[in-house]
């Protein structure tokens, strides 16, 4: 074990480093950034070398004294389920900071600062160990992202800071009363300690069910309370999307996994239909709408929807399989979207144009860069060998276990989603060269190859060797389907 | 003579403001009279800390309390006047008000705080309120030659009278069945000698809660507020809007647990209306507002009903989460009066906050601290309080209340972060501000400290939050 508190010291050393670049020049901003997240990636590698895979218990667990009269303590801890978002977090930052070197020319202090304080935000919820700590970070992310958005983003970005805003506070004030109500109920917010108690009443399960629902559906998105983030990812700068997408979106499944299946397994039993239809709905709505688009960060956005879709499939199809590959699918999704954002970004730099019909024939001016977003192209459409696929495959296999018509729906979303991605490379890469895009300088320097490097590696591993991700899950999720399968005492809706 | 021990702090004050209205024409800058108030204020909170348990622990023939709960409520009205001397500064001496006159009526209407908050007597508390009422009409006109601000005292007068006018009727009713205003004796009378329920004790416990909503501008009682705060200069409105506040729920907060406990289903159903609607209505309206004293005064409503929240369940632990929210929400105001006050005139009106984050960082960032802590995001001081009052409020069984305060409180972000819109997404108009002047720099980072100490550890004020006993 390590001698430091490392799940403190990786939270908020960015927190720290928001704080310094606050206070001092302008023009060390970006180094500050830079070094900060770099030295929080690597201040976190330990959690990955020492972790110990066979067990499902909470590792590197740290626990002080904070609010005794709410029986709140401070708690920091991973278990496989949270420790490859922890290294999602860490990693997505530093490719932020990277790809925003010359994109952020204004204001770059207050922009450097908003993303490492989201940094700490992402870190913290995936590391807290109980839910008001929890909450915290929840809350916290909210603002960072609402400058990040509004301030830096594109030319409706007030509207789309703002519509992000009243959702995602919308949705955790439910989730607020929830877990007011679940202090008050079980005397405690521990997750170890909600989940081994005795079991709430089924009413009370439904209830907080709910609540949490509103919370956690808003920031998955779960159809039908989508509609903020096409606006906001759109909008945002790039280093905004691919947090939104990367890791923000992914906060909301977590809190499926990390507190409604465990803590109130008989309600789960009892929404489970609806939860199914709803992210089924999602797979197949957003992916046709995803066909419409002529935005290329629009279309990006949309597919969101979809490809989260599959992971609130995989949640609630309560087996092994589909569990399992919603939690990679997660990664997968983190990985290769915000790769895509990186990409987008990267080019809407040099040509300042999102509309697709403005692109064509980049692989003829940009072979370098064709060549990343081929290979990330074809990880979001499933190909076989990227890391998409092993996720896809084995939540569509749950689905099938599940439902049968669940995984129908889901290869169905598989064929949309190959055809929008596709068609999109076909549109911006092949074909005839735009005369405008003739006197650009567009392919990549040195600096945005090494910001694609790590991630277009990660799809390459991971499509090989899913054990690498999967091997981390195993013995938490085996626990969690235990704790949720006893149930099912109230019936279903 | 040991009694007078309980009333150290506010003998303080007295003293301070009558010597300085001695010496009044000889103050010629606010700057002098302010400090001097500070170190008033200081010397108040040693006096009462220095002192605590040395004298009895009631006095005055059982009128005065010197109990942790009197020293708490000492310690916010003694900061709220440092941090309210601090802030008038540059208003006075650009209005030419003579500042020795402000500060001492500055000083006397903490003194009514003060004495309201330690008061275990009906006629007491009264006493302590209007001291504080009377000197908030002379400060909300002390411009006098500025018809907004007189047109502000004047129905801050008459309203205020009013409710004072009840509150002693209701007084008198509970003497008339009690026999006592004294609360232990108020409280044994109805419970041994079989008067509670009696009808005229339950509408003189309406009486004094109507009277004391008043003060504290809860709905529907809270016409006054958006006016007088308007018409009045900010510190004074901050003044009011932190102080009167505390002052009305001290003396709420007393009266429910002890005086009122056998009547406490009747106190409460009118408290949990009152919260209710104060949620509400102080959300909803202060949506429409584009005037920033305004726009806090609605914002002061609402906050009365999430205080109230933890009155409802007459219990002390609720109590405490009521201390800390009063406390809290002092120092969170007057953070946010304080930036307006830095501004000047522009900061008074919302578009004067027009890209604010681009000409002056640091008090964008700061306005944003108040601004989230107002609206209950954590990791400030304003979520904690939040949480402590809403999660009374689920023990006490109003599940109900619970979600419609989180429900308001996502409409109120939508007002309070229109200002953090105008600030941080809009392009700045017009010369950028000035720096802020020294002294409300000070106020500022007290304010802002407390407020993000309340949040990153919110067990802080904890151990201070005694109720009354």
């Amino acid at each position: 074990m390590t001698t430091y508190p490392i799940l403190s010291v990786t939270t908020f050393l960015p927190l720290v480093g928001a704080a310094a670049i606050f206070f001092l020049n302008e023009r060390l901003a970006r180094w500050i950034a830079l070094a900060t997240t770099l030295a929080t990636l690597a201040l976190s590698v330990p959690l990955y070398l020492q972790f110990d895979k066979a067990s499902s218990a909470l590792q590197f667990v740290e626990v002080a004294r904070w609010i005794p009269s709410w029986n709140v303590s401070y708690g920091m801890g991973v278990d496989g389920i949270s420790l490859p978002f922890v290294f999602l977090s860490v990693l997505m930052s530093v490719l932020c900071v990277a790809v925003s070197w010359t994109a952020v020319q204004t204001r770059v202090r207050d922009f450097y600062a908003a993303l490492l304080v989201s940094e700490t935000a992402m870190v913290g919820l995936f590391a807290a160990t109980n839910f008001f700590l929890f909450y915290l970070f929840w809350e916290l992310m909210i603002v960072p992202l609402f400058l990040l958005i509004g301030v830096w983003g594109g030319p409706g970005r007030t509207y789309a800071a703002v519509k992000f805003l009243m959702f995602t506070l919308a949705g955790s004030v439910l989730m607020l009363v929830g877990l007011i109500a679940l202090l008050y109920l079980g005397n405690t917010l521990d997750f170890q300690e909600l989940a081994g108690a005795t079991r709430l009443n089924p009413t009370a399960q439904a209830w907080l069910f709910v609540a949490f629902l509103a919370a956690f559906a808003v920031k998955v998105p779960m159809f039908p309370v989508h509609t903020w983030l096409p606006d906001a990812h759109t909008e945002a700068p790039t280093a905004g999307s691919v947090i939104l997408a990367g890791i923000l979106l992914k906060m909301g499944a977590y809190g499926f996994l990390r507190i409604s299946l465990p803590i109130l397994p008989d309600a789960v039993q009892l929404f489970l239909t609806p939860m199914l239809v709803l992210s089924a709905t999602a797979i197949v709505y957003g992916a046709h709408v995803t066909l419409a688009q002529t935005d290329v960060k629009r279309l990006i956005a949309y597919s969101s929807i979809s490809h989260m879709g599959f992971v609130t499939l995989g949640i609630f199809t309560l087996n092994r399989n589909g569990v399992e590959g919603a939690i990679l699918q997660m990664v997968n999704h983190g990985i290769v979207t915000g790769a895509l954002f990186l990409c987008i970004g990267m080019i809407y730099e040099r040509t300042h144009t999102r509309e697709i019909a403005d692109y064509g024939g980049l692989a003829k001016v940009a072979p370098i860069y064709s060549t990343f977003l081929a290979l990330f192209c074809l990880a979001a459409a499933g190909f076989p060998g990227l890391n998409s696929f092993v996720g896809e495959f084995l939540i569509i296999s749950g689905g099938f276990k599940a439902r049968a018509w669940l995984g129908v729906m889901g290869v169905w979303g598989v064929a949309l989603g190959t055809t929008y991605i596709l068609w999109l490379y076909y549109r911006v890469v092949l074909g005839e060269v735009r005369p405008k895009l003739r006197e650009l300088r567009l392919d990549l320097n040195l600096r945005e190859v090494a910001t694609l490097v790590p991630l277009a590696l990660l799809v390459l591993v991971i499509g090989v060797y899913p054990e690498i991700v999967l091997s981390f899950l195993r013995a938490s999720v085996t626990q969690l389907l235990g704790a949720v399968s006893g149930a099912g005492t109230v019936g279903r809706l | 003579m040991t009694d007078l021990l309980l009333l150290l702090p506010e003998i303080v004050l007295v003293v301070m403001a009558l010597s300085l209205i001695v010496v009044a024409r000889r103050v010629e800058r606010a700057q002098s009279a302010a400090i001097f108030t500070v170190i008033a204020a200081a010397a108040a909170i040693f006096a009462g800390w220095a002192f605590s348990g040395a004298g009895p622990a009631t006095g005055f023939g059982a009128t005065i309390s010197g109990d942790g709960y009197a020293q708490f409520f000492n310690v916010l009205f003694a900061a709220n006047l440092a941090l309210a001397a601090l802030l008038s500064v540059k208003h006075l001496d650009a209005e030419h008000v003579r500042p020795a006159e402000f500060y001492a009526l500055l000083l006397l209407s903490s003194t009514g705080m003060m004495l309201a908050a330690a008061a275990t007597d009906l006629l007491v508390v009264y006493l302590g309120l209007e001291l504080m009422t009377l000197c908030s009409y002379i400060m909300v006109g002390i411009t006098r030659d500025r018809s907004i601000s007189n047109e502000a005292a004047i129905k801050y007068f008459l309203l205020a009278s009013f409710a004072s006018a009840l509150l002693l009727y209701g007084i008198s009713l509970a003497y008339g069945v009690t026999g006592a205003t004294d609360f232990q004796a108020i409280a044994s009378a109805a419970s041994s000698r079989g008067l509670a329920g009696h009808p005229l004790l339950l509408v003189a416990v309406a009486l004094v809660a109507v009277g004391l909503a008043f003060k504290i501008a809860a709905v529907p009682f809270h016409a006054w507020a958006p006016d007088a705060y308007q018409g009045a200069s900010a510190p004074v409105a901050a003044f009011l809007a932190a102080g009167s506040k505390a002052a009305g729920l001290a003396a709420l907060g007393r009266v429910g647990l002890i005086a009122f406990a056998p009547e406490q289903r009747v106190w409460a159903g009118i408290l949990v209306g009152l919260a209710a609607l104060s949620i509400a209505g102080g959300s909803l309206l202060a949506l429409s507002q584009s005037n920033m004293k305004r726009l806090l005064a609605y914002s002061s409503i609402a906050h009365a009903g999430y205080a109230l929240l933890g009155l409802v369940s007459g219990t002390p632990d609720g109590i405490s989460a009521t201390m800390t929210y009063s406390f809290v929400y002092a120092f969170m105001t007057l953070g946010a009066f304080g930036v307006v006050i830095g501004l000047g005139e522009r900061g008074e009106d919302l578009a004067g906050f027009r890209g604010l984050a681009a000409t002056a960082p640091g008090t964008a960032a700061l306005m944003l601290l108040f601004l989230l802590s107002l609206t209950g995001i954590p990791p400030t001081a304003g979520f904690a309080a939040k949480f402590g009052v809403i999660l009374n409020a689920v023990r006490s069984g109003h599940l109900v209340l619970a979600v419609l305060a989180v429900v308001c409180s996502v409409v109120s972000a939508f007002f309070y972060l229109r200002v953090a819109v105008y600030m941080y997404m809009t392009e700045p108009q017009g010369v950028a501000p000035g720096r802020l002047p020294a002294e409300v720099s000070a106020a500022l980072a007290v304010a802002a400290f407390l407020t993000i100490m309340g949040g990153m550890f919110p067990e802080t004020f904890t151990a201070w939050t005694v109720p009354p006993s």
